[in-house]
């Protein structure tokens, strides 16, 4: 009886498990916005492209950004929305600085009613 | 008993924000003219306890000055998680930030402050430069900081 439960417990366990094992997009192969799409995505964000690969199921650019910082920039292939972004500060260091406003939700902490990203000017 | 099912209501309804009543809320935060490059504010909230809850809003762009902010980072260690998204520009010396979002409603009158950390570039740093206790009686009731805000409102 007791293998039964243990069993029984494992096999609830194991699906959690493995989702943690998953990849960083999960977003089916039918649904991935083409190389042009991303691509038309960087030119808008002034990024220069030096290489382009598919990273753990995500599209991941590396280049430079507006500023001429070397970026790496891993972004969801459906929704083409930056799953992370690091930045390569001056002194050589690999900062890794969280995604800017609108490019992703808001953080789930409880605290947004609706989920919907705050509005921000400054005046 | 009663204590332990409010907790426990105000965590489901902070854990479940798809289920949680939300009002728009504008947080204003004005700064004064201290002369110096734009001011990184961290603008996040702590529940009854003190304990950290959750960031609003994170003035500043590059996590490495984010150790300046020394209350919010040492709550958060840092973890650009906490702020993906909800990150912008630093904020100019004399400017206004308005940050208009839908704040879960269980967050009023329920013992949470928010707090502002400020810091500059090359000036003194300045944790909890705000903190305001989020009640429905104190929307609009502007309050200073104590260095770089000149005033901050929340209004519903």
């Amino acid at each position: 009886m007791k293998t039964t439960l243990t069993a029984f417990a494992l096999a609830i366990i194991l699906p959690a498990g493995a989702a943690f094992a998953d990849d960083d997009c999960n977003a089916p192969r039918d649904r991935w916005q083409p190389h042009e799409a991303l691509m038309h995505l960087a030119r808008q964000n002034g990024w220069t492209v030096k290489d382009f690969e598919i990273d753990d199921g995500c599209y991941e650019i590396e280049g430079r950004d507006r500023d001429g910082r070397e970026i790496e920039v891993k972004l969801d292939p459906a929704t083409l929305q930056i799953v992370e972004m690091d930045y390569e500060e001056k002194d050589g260091k690999r900062a890794r600085n969280p995604a800017p406003a609108g490019t992703v939700a808001p953080p789930q902490n409880g605290l947004f009613g609706n989920g919907a990203p705050p509005q921000v000017q400054v005046n | 008993m009663k204590s332990l099912l409010a907790s426990l209501a105000l965590t489901t309804a902070l854990t479940l924000p798809g289920l949680a009543i939300a009002r728009p809320v504008t947080l204003t935060t004005t700064l004064n003219n201290y002369g110096g490059d734009g001011a990184y504010l961290a603008l996040y909230v702590t529940d009854a306890s003190g304990a950290y809850v959750g960031s609003l809003w994170m003035a500043g762009s590059k996590s490495k000055y984010y150790e300046h902010l020394s209350d919010w980072y040492r709550a958060t260690g840092g973890d650009p998680g906490q702020i993906n998204g909800i990150t912008g520009a630093s904020v100019g010396a004399g400017r206004t930030l308005e940050i208009t979002l839908d704040l879960a409603d269980a967050l009023f009158d329920a013992g949470f402050t928010l707090h502002i950390d400020a810091a500059v570039e090359d000036m003194r740093d300045s944790p909890n430069e705000v903190a305001v206790p989020l009640t429905t009686e104190g929307a609009g009731t502007s309050v200073r900081g104590r260095r770089y805000i000149a005033s901050f409102a929340y209004d519903m």
